[in-house]
């Protein structure tokens, strides 16, 4: 498949890009994150994409799987609505607080503590310590 | 029917008893035609020598304490006090494992939407070692059997009752997301070996379930304090003492009351304090967006980690609270006409298809399964934020943020042009 991004085409392996997007989407859906840091990787470094053509269209391709998972385990009678109305105004709030500190601090630090935080929480999460 | 008749017998021993200890107000009793309101009178005069008595010193508590528990039971037998809320929840199991009689996998889903959000059975103080080493044996405990090594097993109705459905999952049914077909009604003694898997599901480990709180006298007392912990639903709670199969006192309850900021999230059956998930939330929210991802995969695992939450509940209401941000993020993005729609749409029907079959496989797991998935998911995640922090990638990606930056200011720049 080809696209035409702001004056130039790319070609895209759409089978390639289809078939990640829906693993990664099962995967997501069921665990019940949104599954972006998956989904730019994919198409960044699977597909090859530059960056400016990626990161629009990787969060409207999530959008499609958030919204239908959203449906999906709402019929399944896992949403809780109290346990929402706790939650969604802390994520906004955050939305709006994160781009103030974001010019503080650099991304390779929040990078670094991520990993270390994911490493800990990880082993955790599978026993090890 | 049973009922009736055991209730009948009971009536009819009774006003003999009466007659046997007070000719005349036998007679009255013979007089009271109704059958059941013989049974509930001859009940009290029984209760002395069969039936056991219970009383408890208060009828309602604030998220959680001790009730002080006291009665009379007939001499030497062990007292079983049944504890469980009014309040019911929707539980479910999914059994894969290989059948030892047929040496197949069943693949069938027991659910039940009638599980109490609590239930304790507290016991004579003298079965504290079984227990004790039951909690040791760690995750693989059976209910069914603990509670015949610990004779609690004849305390076991309340639970017993839930209607526990079942489907019968086949592969295709669950990649169109269907539960399968309801099979038909189980009949009394299996639906309640299946309310005892469930109750496992519900409340993980023993000393959720059990507790060794009972002092009993050998004269005929007994006299217990039990615990309720905070966190849990509110309103009405029953108590009742079990000696024996069938023998076993009136019920008695209590409210338990909670009051802001504690907050009961019904679907998962669990009360908490909603400043704490507030906090937690808003925290991993922003330092996900600092690294540039949403912060559910964080979310998630620590929740399930922290409260006793349903894994299922997590996924499916952490879901919700980003589709808003990535709708204005698509708007902020499409306003500035910085979205590829034919690359976007294309991928996202993919993620469509892949978002229907994902949500129902969630019940299909346990919480064990769950963390444990979840701790690999982490552990590429982790490996892939290592990578892009490696001078490599660095240099490659500030080539690349230096191009986003440019086109981002040129669209921003075309837009405004146009607007005006």
């Amino acid at each position: 498949m080809i696209v035409e991004f702001w004056g130039h085409e790319f070609k895209v392996n759409i089978i390639l890009g289809c078939l990640g997007g829906f693993l990664i989407a099962i995967v997501s859906s069921m665990f019940g994150f949104g599954g972006g840091p998956f989904m730019t990787p994919l198409l960044a470094v699977g597909l090859g994409l530059p960056m400016y053509l990626v990161v629009g269209s990787s969060l409207l391709a999530i959008f499609f799987n958030t919204l239908m998972g959203t449906m999906r385990h709402y019929q399944f009678g896992n949403f809780d609505l109290t346990f929402f109305l706790i939650m969604f105004p802390a994520a906004i709030l955050g939305g709006f607080i994160a781009p103030q500190i974001a010019k503080r601090v650099s991304p390779l630090v929040v990078k670094r503590v991520a990993v270390a935080g994911l490493v800990i929480l990880s082993l955790n999460l599978l026993g090890l310590y | 029917m049973k009922r009736v008749w055991v209730s009948l017998v009971i009536a009819l021993s009774a006003t003999m008893f009466m007659m046997w200890q007070n000719g005349a107000f036998a007679e009255k009793a013979k007089d009271a035609a109704p059958a059941a309101a013989k049974a509930e009178q001859k009940a009290e005069t029984v209760s002395a020598s069969t039936m056991p008595t219970i009383s408890i010193d208060k009828t309602s508590l604030s998220n959680g304490g001790t009730i002080a528990v006291n009665g009379t039971a007939p001499a030497g037998k062990p007292v079983y006090l049944e504890v469980w809320s009014d309040d019911k929840v929707r539980v479910s199991r999914f059994d894969a494992d290989v059948d030892k009689t047929t040496g197949k996998r069943p693949y069938i889903l027991y659910m039940t939407e009638q599980m109490p959000a609590y239930y304790k059975i507290f016991m004579p103080k003298d079965k504290k070692e079984t227990l004790d080493g039951i909690k040791k044996e760690g995750k693989n405990w059976s209910v069914s059997k603990t509670l015949k090594d610990l004779g609690a097993d004849i305390a076991y109705s309340a639970p017993a009752k839930a209607k526990v459905d079942r489907y019968q999952a086949t592969l295709m049914g669950s990649i169109i997301g269907s539960r399968g077909d309801l099979l038909p009604q189980m009949d009394e003694k299996e639906n309640r070996q299946r309310s005892m898997q469930l109750i496992k599901v519900r409340f993980r480990s023993p000393d959720k379930v059990l507790g060794a709180d009972v002092e009993v006298d050998p004269a005929g007392t007994y006299r217990a304090v039990i615990n309720i912990r905070e966190g849990l639903a509110p309103g009405k709670y029953s108590i009742v003492a079990v000696v024996d199969k069938g023998v076993q006192s009136q019920p008695v309850s209590f409210e338990n009351k909670i009051v802001f900021p504690v907050m009961y999230l019904s679907n998962a059956g669990t009360s908490l304090n909603i400043v704490w998930p507030f906090i937690l939330c808003l925290g991993i929210s922003i330092f996900g967006v600092l690294m540039g991802a949403g912060g559910g995969f964080i979310l998630n695992p620590i929740l399930v980690s922290l409260w006793p939450l349903p894994h299922t509940v997590v996924a499916g209401t952490v879901m919700p609270t980003v589709l808003f941000s990535q709708a204005s993020g698509i708007y902020n993005y499409s306003k500035i006409k910085f979205i590829s729609w034919k690359l976007g749409t294309a991928i996202g029907l993919a993620m469509l298809v892949g978002g229907f079959i994902g949500p129902k496989l969630t019940e299909l797991i346990t919480l064990d399964q769950f963390k444990f998935v979840f701790g690999w998911i982490l552990l590429i995640l982790a490996s892939l934020m290592f990578w892009q922090t490696t001078p490599g990638y660095i240099s490659k990606n500030k080539k690349e943020q230096a191009i986003l930056k440019e086109f981002k200011k040129k669209a921003e720049e075309t837009t405004k042009a146009k607007e005006k």
